[in-house]
């Protein structure tokens, strides 16, 4: 074996070594999905990874008073200042308890959701995931559920964070840029 | 950069120096002084020495050549310079500010651009032609306002005041000197551990028996120096985190200009424009103190330039026509810059004629802006001046374009997301107005804290602080009332304000109000305790973050967390409404109601109640079904529905029903109207989450006015 080969497998070994850190979990093969399972308002949601940023526990929250319930403040991240929403609120069924657990949804502006507790987190067969009739549909007033997903322990209707970052800009009245790639 | 280049120095002094020359020039025409001459003289000279020091003999030349127009006057008492001398100083003046701009370009393809100016279009729109007065300016930035040497001056770094770069040396001189401490700290610390070594030696030797209480003697000194040691450092690390925040908010401070430092630019185009117009105006300005990021003022600075030579042109009448109307024959023209919470409002208003709107009237007509004989309104003339294309000057001057300067100021607005108005007082002259929202603004705060939450309030609104005892604290806050001064002002607890839940278990403690003014009315505010003051940094509230008006921004605290800073205006608004309710009878015109939304197929019923509801002071809209219902209220913002249950299509409890599935309207309170009286439909009322069930039958206005009220207010 040549010198040449053994570098160069060497280079492709650190490389693959390297990506396997610089690429996110979640496109390790297109049958499985990388899912957080979570609570929010006592019941029992599912979130893909992949639309999130990351996911912070008892981060603190100043409260902002304004127009809109949902909204429950304002909490710092690396020196920006972030709009932290309920998700229990969100989806139709607030609760008096604070949630302690923030996930920071993909895309800008920032958006946080905080949500009550965090189950873990699940690789789910893609063959789990169950497509109600009619989300193609894209009727708006479906909410920001989009499917459910069978798991040990009961299936859970999965959140989708792009149809619920889209709800909170309505409701903020924020002018909509939903085209990440647009976002100014 | 070459470290042996010999201008560098001199640059910056003959920055300043241009700098006080150009005022001093401006205050000279205006209120001529007899130390003026002397200190003019004395800034030429200065710069005609270190001119000749670099061998930069245009300025030196030209410094020279200033002198000798200014030195007959040196013994005046009240110099009177001829129009002709004023002008070959202001000449004089140019060239000089030309030479030293030029200078301060580095000769490398690179051109200067302050970092905020980089990605950002230019300021003006290509076909405004630079006033032909104005001189050229080499290596002029595209972002600067054309044809101001001084104005392209302030936006050197090097500029940065002086004044804050001492207080940020201070600030840290303080944050070091706090370190100390804890170095000292870090030696007791070493002691300490030395100790408690060679008492774990003593222990393990087992020479404990001689001496047990002697161990334990150590042991308690010990337990002592530690406790002793740890306050210590507690303490110091405080003061350190005080001193670094301080550290912190004025260097973030430093990232700010002034608004004083377009005033000299706006004050010769107002000069330069007068001279060219033959009129004699006077310059005011105020709000110099209040400090922007440079990459705004730079742009609204573009825009007032042609602002305020707009109202010298098109404003200020000739000297016969004011002393006819019986108006100073010398006009003003007045910039003032005020913050107003999260916006910076720019103003700028003459003594003049004011728009003239049968002028206005015909050239629009002329020009197919506006239909002949169509009824536009004195308002809809000035809109059409904002919209350019327009002017009221009789022919195209060479200092002011038709309307241009307006056009440009609206298209300022528009980059900055704010907006331009024109209040016009035919006959008296006229406002400019540029709303501005800002996104970093330094600011002294007072830091409050009520109901468990901390926020700022903006310092320079704040009056007086007024300590209140338990009792003083309650009946305040039950009154909504405040006796200060002989005086009674309107009284908000800043806790209810801010959704804080007060500390129940403490009870009503003592307190503070803090007087504050804003739009000329005082208010007090009941907060907690005060914790101080501080420099901070206000951004803007995110986007995605609706806020009620009280709130004017956020700043980051030491840890990283955000901190509400509270609007004046709207706390002084919200003090008033919360007072005037508090009296009861006011209150039906104290707060702008949130509008009604009537839903009933019937067009009777529709009428009744709104009839009933207008006259109670609501807002109200109809829909004449369910699907119209839902409709009209995902498009406007309601305080309450009322809805008729038997209706075609879907029924009055699938409304509410709809309603409350969906997150933005689940929080407006519904009200069912109907003739059905059964408890069954009652109950499902109440299931689908109505607030309230009113029979049509037994219709009751009063009933259903307290219903409203109790679900709305």
């Amino acid at each position: 074996m040549s010198s040449g080969t053994v570098s160069r497998r060497l280079r492709d070994l650190r490389e693959d070594f390297d990506q396997s850190f610089a690429e996110p979990a979640r496109s390790h093969d297109e049958e499985h999905l990388e899912l957080l399972t979570i609570r929010a308002g006592g019941r029992p949601y599912a979130i893909r990874l992949s639309q999130t940023s990351g996911v912070h526990p008892d981060r603190p929250v100043t409260q902002l008073p304004g127009p809109q319930p949902a909204l429950l403040g304002l909490a710092g991240f690396a020196g920006a200042v972030v709009p932290v929403y309920d998700l229990a609120a969100l989806l139709g069924h607030p609760v008096d308890e604070v949630p302690r657990w923030l996930v920071l949804a993909a895309g800008t502006p920032q958006l946080g959701l905080a949500f009550h507790e965090l189950d873990g987190h699940v690789r789910a067969a893609t063959s789990d995931i169950i497509r109600e009739s009619g989300d193609e549909a894209g009727d708006g007033r479906r909410g920001s559920l989009r499917g459910l997903v069978d798991l040990p322990g009961g299936s859970r209707p999965i959140i989708d964070i792009p149809a619920t970052r889209a709800m909170v800009h309505a409701l903020a009245g924020h002018t909509q840029a939903t085209d990440e790639g647009n976002a100014p | 950069m070459t470290d042996r280049d010999p201008l560098r120095y001199f640059r910056i002094e003959a920055r300043e120096l241009v700098d006080q020359i150009s005022a001093g020039v401006l205050d000279l025409d205006q209120q001529p002084g007899p130390d003026l001459v002397a200190r003019l003289l004395r800034f030429a000279h200065t710069l005609k020495g270190a001119a000749r020091v670099v061998k930069q003999t245009e300025i030196a030349d030209r410094a020279h050549e200033f002198e000798e127009v200014l030195v007959p006057h040196r013994d005046e008492s009240t110099p009177a310079l001829p129009a002709d001398e004023m002008r070959e100083l202001l000449r004089l003046n140019d060239e000089i500010a030309g030479f030293v701009t030029a200078l301060s370009a580095p000769p490398a393809p690179t051109v200067e651009t302050p970092p905020e100016a980089a990605p950002v279009p230019p300021a003006t729109p290509p076909p405004v032609a630079p006033p032909p007065a104005a001189p050229a300016v080499p290596y002029a930035d595209p972002a600067a306002p054309e044809g101001f040497s001084e104005a392209a001056a302030d936006r050197q770094p090097e500029r940065a005041a002086t004044a804050d770069l001492d207080e940020l040396l201070d600030a840290i001189g303080e944050a070091s000197a706090r370190i100390a401490p804890l170095r000292e700290g870090g030696r007791t610390l070493a002691r300490l551990h030395r100790n408690v070594e060679s008492l774990a030696d003593r222990l393990r030797v087992g020479r404990t028996t001689v001496s047990d209480a002697g161990a334990r003697t150590a042991i308690r000194r010990l337990a002592a120096d530690l406790g002793a040691l740890g306050r210590r450092l507690t303490d110091a690390v405080d003061q350190v985190e005080r001193e670094l925040d301080e550290v912190r908010g004025r260097a973030e401070g430093l990232r700010l200009v002034p608004a004083g430092s377009i005033f000299t630019a706006l004050r010769r185009a107002v000069r330069d424009a007068a001279d060219a117009e033959g009129k004699r105006v006077r310059f005011q300005a105020s709000g110099a103190d209040v400090r922007m990021g440079p990459h705004l003022l730079n742009l609204i600075s573009g825009a007032f330039l042609h602002v305020v030579r707009n109202a010298v042109v098109h404003g200020i009448e000739p000297e016969a026509q004011r002393l006819a109307a019986g108006k100073p024959a010398e006009g003003t023209v007045s910039v003032f810059v005020e913050r107003r919470g999260r916006y910076a409002e720019f103003r700028c208003s003459d003594d003049g004629r004011g728009f003239d709107l049968a002028a206005l009237r015909r050239t629009a007509e002329e020009r197919g802006l506006l239909r002949p004989g169509a009824d536009a309104g004195p308002q809809a003339l000035i809109d059409l001046v904002l919209h350019g294309g327009i002017s009221t000057a009789p022919g195209v001057t060479e200092v002011a374009g038709r309307g241009i300067g307006m056009d440009v100021a609206r298209d300022v607005a528009l980059q900055l997301g704010g907006e331009v108005a024109i209040d016009n007082r035919p006959g008296q002259g006229a406002t400019v107005r540029l709303i501005v929202p800002l996104t970093l603004l330094s600011m002294n705060g007072l830091i409050v804290e009520a109901g468990g939450t901390t926020a700022t309030m903006p310092l320079d609104a704040v009056r007086r602080c007024v300590r209140l005892a338990a009792e003083e604290m309650t009946a305040a806050t039950a009154t909504a009332r405040l006796a200060h001064e002989g005086e009674v002002l309107p009284f908000l607890p800043l806790a209810g304000v801010l959704h804080a839940t007060p500390d129940d278990e403490a009870g009503p403690g003592s307190g503070v109000a803090v007087v504050l003014a804003a739009d000329r009315d005082t208010v007090a505010i009941g907060v907690d305790r005060l914790a101080g003051i501080t420099t901070l940094v206000a951004r803007p509230l995110p986007d995605l973050a609706p806020a009620a008006p009280v709130i004017a921004s956020v700043s980051i605290d030491l840890d990283g967390n955000p901190r509400l800073v509270l609007d004046a205006h709207g706390l002084v608004a919200e003090a008033r409404q919360e007072s005037a309710a508090a009296r009861g009878d006011g209150q039906n015109n104290a707060r702008p109601k949130m509008p009604i939304l009537v839903v009933d197929d019937s067009l009777t019923t529709r009428m009744l109640e709104r009839s009933i509801l207008e006259s109670a002071g609501y807002e109200v809209d109809l829909a004449a079904s369910g699907e119209e219902g839902l409709e009209r209220a995902r498009s406007r913002e309601y305080g309450l529905f009322l809805s008729d249950i038997d209706m075609p299509g879907i029924d009055g409890f699938t409304f509410v029903a709809r309603v409350k599935a969906n997150p933005q309207l689940a929080h407006v309170p519904a009200i069912l109207v109907s003739s059905r009286a059964s408890a069954e439909d009652k109950r499902k009322g109440t299931e689908v989450g109505a607030s309230a069930y009113v029979i049509k039958g037994e219709f009751n206005q009063e009933e259903l006015l307290a219903h409203i009220r109790r679900l709305i207010l």
